[in-house]
């Protein structure tokens, strides 16, 4: 019998996100770095509502987008587990993070007042030494 | 069996010429939590008093787990549990005798787990007279003994009033684990949006005795969006801007808080002189303060 993960995750009441996004956002992020790994046990629906002193349709909620998702997969009678990854993410919102990712970057090059240009050429580079790792 | 935990129809009650309740059509289903906010005077506190039966109303009709609510018979209000802010409760007498009465009254239906789950987190002794309790154990003994009588219906008004960080969180544990007993129904009222926010499946919104909202928090929440607009010189006329909730003039810039603000909406800003527009959605208590206060006159732009 695998036993459930902990799972650290904070909500705050009176963020403009709503619980159901705050919770998914930080089972995606844990999943992400690695603090949750494929396989590991979720705490249930009433265990997280307690946790999070939340009612637990709202943790329902959550967990059922990220199972539809493909984050999570449910093990009949045994709860839900970290998928296996997969290539989750539609199209539009493959391309909206990337947006997201690219404002970001823009955003920090403009506060250190780093020339365009030299900043497009750095990623570039960055993006071929991981070609060259990979094909090595 | 009605699907319904609460059904009003066209429910009026006037205070002398006053409409503490006008008009109100309201379906709340069986299961789940639903809160109902509203200002103070919105006619919270009335709804209460009519459904548990204190109070007829002057117009209209009322039901109450399919029953109307001047026809609830003993057995019916063995169903529905109240609790209310000042959690009274006669103060000469024992937490003992309290809590011996109330199982005997709900003998045949006591659930003494969910009693003692609730008052295990609340540190009485069966010898304490109620008088020398606290404001915040009084309430944890009031929602276990509540709870202990496994209403199908639980009515709650304000039940964290006045509590501290401690005896609140407590009761919001309690609340979250006896609400979600199959086919309970939770209608509570209170202030704090936050609170809101953590428990409610549904939004109800209460003005001056009407309805105004009925969805989930996240669904209401949604429909409020703020705009942060450079316009120099007075910006559009308020009148021409349907679903203005507020506006305020902050350093020169004009921020509006909107209802359901129509697609075209920076357009229209920038048609009136905006340079920049800007959008953001908004917290819920945000979203209830600036809705609740729409009609009240703020300091002219």
């Amino acid at each position: 019998m695998s036993r459930t993960a902990p799972l650290a995750i904070t909500i705050a009441t009176g963020d403009s996100r709503p619980i159901v996004r705050q919770i998914i956002d930080a089972i995606r992020r844990q999943i992400s770095t690695g603090d949750l790994s494929v396989g590991d046990k979720l705490p249930s629906v009433r265990g997280l509502a307690q946790q999070l002193a939340i009612n637990p349709n709202t943790v329902s909620k959550s967990y059922a987008q990220l199972t539809a998702e493909g984050w999570l997969e449910s093990r009949a009678g045994l709860g839900l587990f970290v998928a296996a990854r997969r290539d989750q993410l539609s199209a539009a919102e493959r391309e909206r993070r990337l947006g997201e990712a690219v404002d970001r970057f823009v955003g920090e090059v403009i506060a250190i007042r780093y020339p365009a240009d030299e900043a497009v050429a750095a990623v570039a580079d960055a993006f071929d030494a991981l070609t060259l790792v990979r094909s090595a | 069996m009605s699907g319904l935990a609460i059904e009003t129809r066209g429910l009026t009650r006037r205070h002398g010429r006053k409409h503490a309740l006008d008009n109100l059509d309201l379906a709340l289903p069986r299961g789940g939590i639903h809160a109902i906010v509203g200002a103070n005077g919105a006619g919270k506190s009335t709804l209460f008093r009519i459904l548990l039966g204190f109070l007829s109303p002057s117009g209209g009709e009322v039901f109450v787990l399919g029953r109307p609510s001047a026809a609830l018979t003993p057995d019916d209000r063995r169903r529905i549990g109240f609790v209310n802010e000042e959690h009274t409760l006669p103060g000469w007498a024992t937490v003992a005798a309290v809590l011996a009465m109330q199982r005997r009254l709900y003998a045949d239906r006591w659930d003494a787990r969910a009693f003692d789950t609730v008052i295990a987190s609340f540190d009485l002794s069966p010898a304490q007279r109620i008088g020398q309790l606290s404001r915040g154990e009084r309430a944890g003994f009031n929602l276990a003994l509540a709870l202990g009588q496994a209403p199908e219906l639980l009515i709650l008004d304000e039940p964290t009033l006045g509590l501290d960080v401690v005896a609140r969180r407590r009761l919001l544990d309690a609340l979250i684990e006896g609400a979600s007993a199959e086919d309970r129904t939770v209608i509570y009222c209170s202030h704090q949006i936050e609170e809101v926010e953590r428990l409610a499946d549904t939004l109800v919104v209460l003005e001056r005795g009407s309805l105004r909202n009925f969805s989930a928090p996240d669904d209401f929440r949604e429909r409020i969006t703020q705009w942060v607009a450079n316009v120099p010189f007075k910006g559009p006329p308020p009148d021409a801007m349907p679903g203005l909730l507020q506006h305020r003039k902050i350093d020169g810039v004009h921020h509006y808080m909107m209802l359901d603000a129509e697609p075209g909406f920076a357009d229209f800003l920038r048609g009136h002189g905006a340079t920049s527009v800007q959008t953001m959605p908004v917290p819920l208590d945000r979203a209830v303060d600036a809705f609740l206060t729409r009609n009240h006159a703020g300091p002219a732009a």
